[in-house]
């Protein structure tokens, strides 16, 4: 007993010797030589802003953007996807660090999330079928207009009260791509939707979908980070700032929109 | 067809995805509704009482809301509060689930088998955990495997749950490509994926069955 009890002991102690010698050089290590790593979280179904291409890799204008400044940061960043109508959870639960996807800088987002100087200006477009009677949105009073949910082409069409109140039923959908099929489906009359994205998706349907000419007003992308991290959002706003000066933006929204759309 | 195949690579990632959840959430839930069934029928009324109250809370919420509070309001929660990452916070809001269901699975199996041969073990000398082993569990297993195959055929299905976690395996990856693509045939291959899934289920469940019949002969 004695004898088991002693060798016990001595296994014991050399396992916590050996825990201690691990544990030793690693912070020393790793600390100066581990660069400080963002994530960003973002919709990874929102072409072209971020989407998975046919390796199912993820792509994007905005991946592209936040890549060459994290670059220049000498940042590690790390793509999170997330449920888009989750986002101010992720962010402020600091499961992601920053949301870079198109986000569109508004009133009511500002009281949860700190935003860069936009980088990006966009409209929100009304898409209606080819042939539709519809010319502009006064036309659209008594018709069933889609969007997606938790984006904002909602908080546009609520802006405009006289014209939100016409509607016979504004209708949510999970994405933008469900709201066109009930588009051509003839269950809607119109779809409200980013700019980037709508153009987007309409020319992988050539023929089937108008832009009006009247839109749902302009607005700002901008990238989005918490409240209290100012530290990150000053080293985001000088970043993106010489991205525009020196044009490394311009070239990357040359790339992906085949102009230059940056703000 | 080549789009079709331009699909496979892709899909078969959330496939893995899909089928990683699936497993690890059987291998947990099975077990853990085991041990919950035997709780429910003991006869210390307190731990009895406890599990059906365990079973009551995790049937009668939806699973999407059992997962958005692992992932979301846990972490927030004093004392208990952890911050699980996405993937073992769905294998947990699984596993709890699960089990529960299972545990009621596991619960009508065990009650099937005749007070007589309780009394019949006891006569013969054996122990209460003796008689489960040797005696109950072998006839439940028998007993259990058609609801058994119902449930886990659920479980394939269920998985794709995840879409609220941002996860993706097969159904949002599809989703995805409709998004990038504006076609609704990954839809389709996705229809695809889960029917083998459960075709390979169903099979090895029938095919279990025949082997337990064999000793009703």
């Amino acid at each position: 007993m004695k004898k088991l009890t002693a060798l016990f002991l001595v296994c014991a102690t050399s396992l916590l010797a050996a825990c201690g010698q691990g544990d030793d050089p690693a912070p020393q290590a790793a600390a100066p030589a581990a660069p400080q790593k963002v994530v960003v979280g973002l919709d990874d179904n929102f072409p072209p802003m971020g989407f998975r291409d046919e390796n199912n890799q993820l792509v994007g204008f905005d991946i592209d953007m936040a890549r060459e400044a994290a670059r220049r940061l000498g940042m590690e960043v790390e793509f999170k996807p997330i449920d888009w109508s989750a986002k101010e959870a992720e962010l402020n639960g600091k499961r992601v660090d920053a949301l870079w996807n198109g986000l569109t800088i508004t009133e009511e987002r500002k009281k949860n999330i700190a935003f860069t100087a936009p980088y990006m200006a966009n409209h929100q477009i009304i898409l209606v079928a080819q042939a539709s009677p519809v010319r502009n949105k006064a036309d659209l009073a008594g018709r069933v207009v889609g969007a997606q949910d938790g984006s904002s082409a909602v908080d546009a069409i609520k802006k405009d009260a006289p014209v939100a109140a016409s509607l016979k039923e504004l209708k949510l959908f999970g994405d933008n791509v469900t709201a066109l099929m009930d588009l051509s489906a003839g269950r809607l009359d119109a779809v409200v939707v980013d700019e980037v994205v709508g153009r987007y998706l309409a020319s992988k349907r050539a023929g089937q979908y108008r832009v009006l000419d009247e839109n749902f007003g302009t607005e700002d992308y901008g990238v989005g980070v918490r409240k209290d991290d100012t530290e990150l959002l000053a080293k985001l706003d000088q970043t993106l700032s010489a991205m525009k000066q020196d044009g490394a933006a311009a070239r990357i929204a040359q790339q992906w929109f085949g102009a230059n759309i940056i703000k | 067809m080549d789009y079709v195949v331009s699909l496979l690579g892709p899909m078969a990632q959330g496939a893995k995805t899909t089928l990683t959840l699936f497993f690890v959430t059987f291998a947990l839930a099975v077990p853990l509704g085991l041990l919950l069934a035997l709780a429910r029928i003991s006869h210390w009324r307190l731990l009895s009482q406890l599990v059906n109250g365990y079973i009551w809370l995790m049937r009668g919420t939806p699973l999407m809301l059992q997962m958005l509070f692992i992932y979301f309001a846990l972490p927030f929660v004093p004392v208990v509060g952890v911050r699980l990452p996405d993937f073992p916070a769905a294998v947990v809001a699984f596993t709890l689930n699960y089990a529960a269901y299972f545990a009621e699975i596991f619960r009508a199996g065990i009650l099937s088998v005749d007070r007589g041969q309780y009394e019949g073990s006891k006569v013969l000398g054996m122990t209460y955990l003796q008689t489960l082993r040797r005696i109950v569990l072998p006839q439940m297993v028998q007993r259990v495997l058609p609801p058994m195959s119902n449930e886990t055929i659920t479980l394939v299905k269920d998985t794709s749950l995840i879409y609220v976690l941002a996860l993706n395996d097969i159904l949002r990856t599809a989703r995805g490509i409709v998004q990038r693509d504006f076609t609704t045939t990954p839809f389709l291959v996705a229809a695809a994926f889960y029917l083998i899934m459960t075709l390979v289920l169903t099979w090895l469940f029938q095919h279990m069955e025949k082997r337990y019949a064999k000793y009703d002969q």
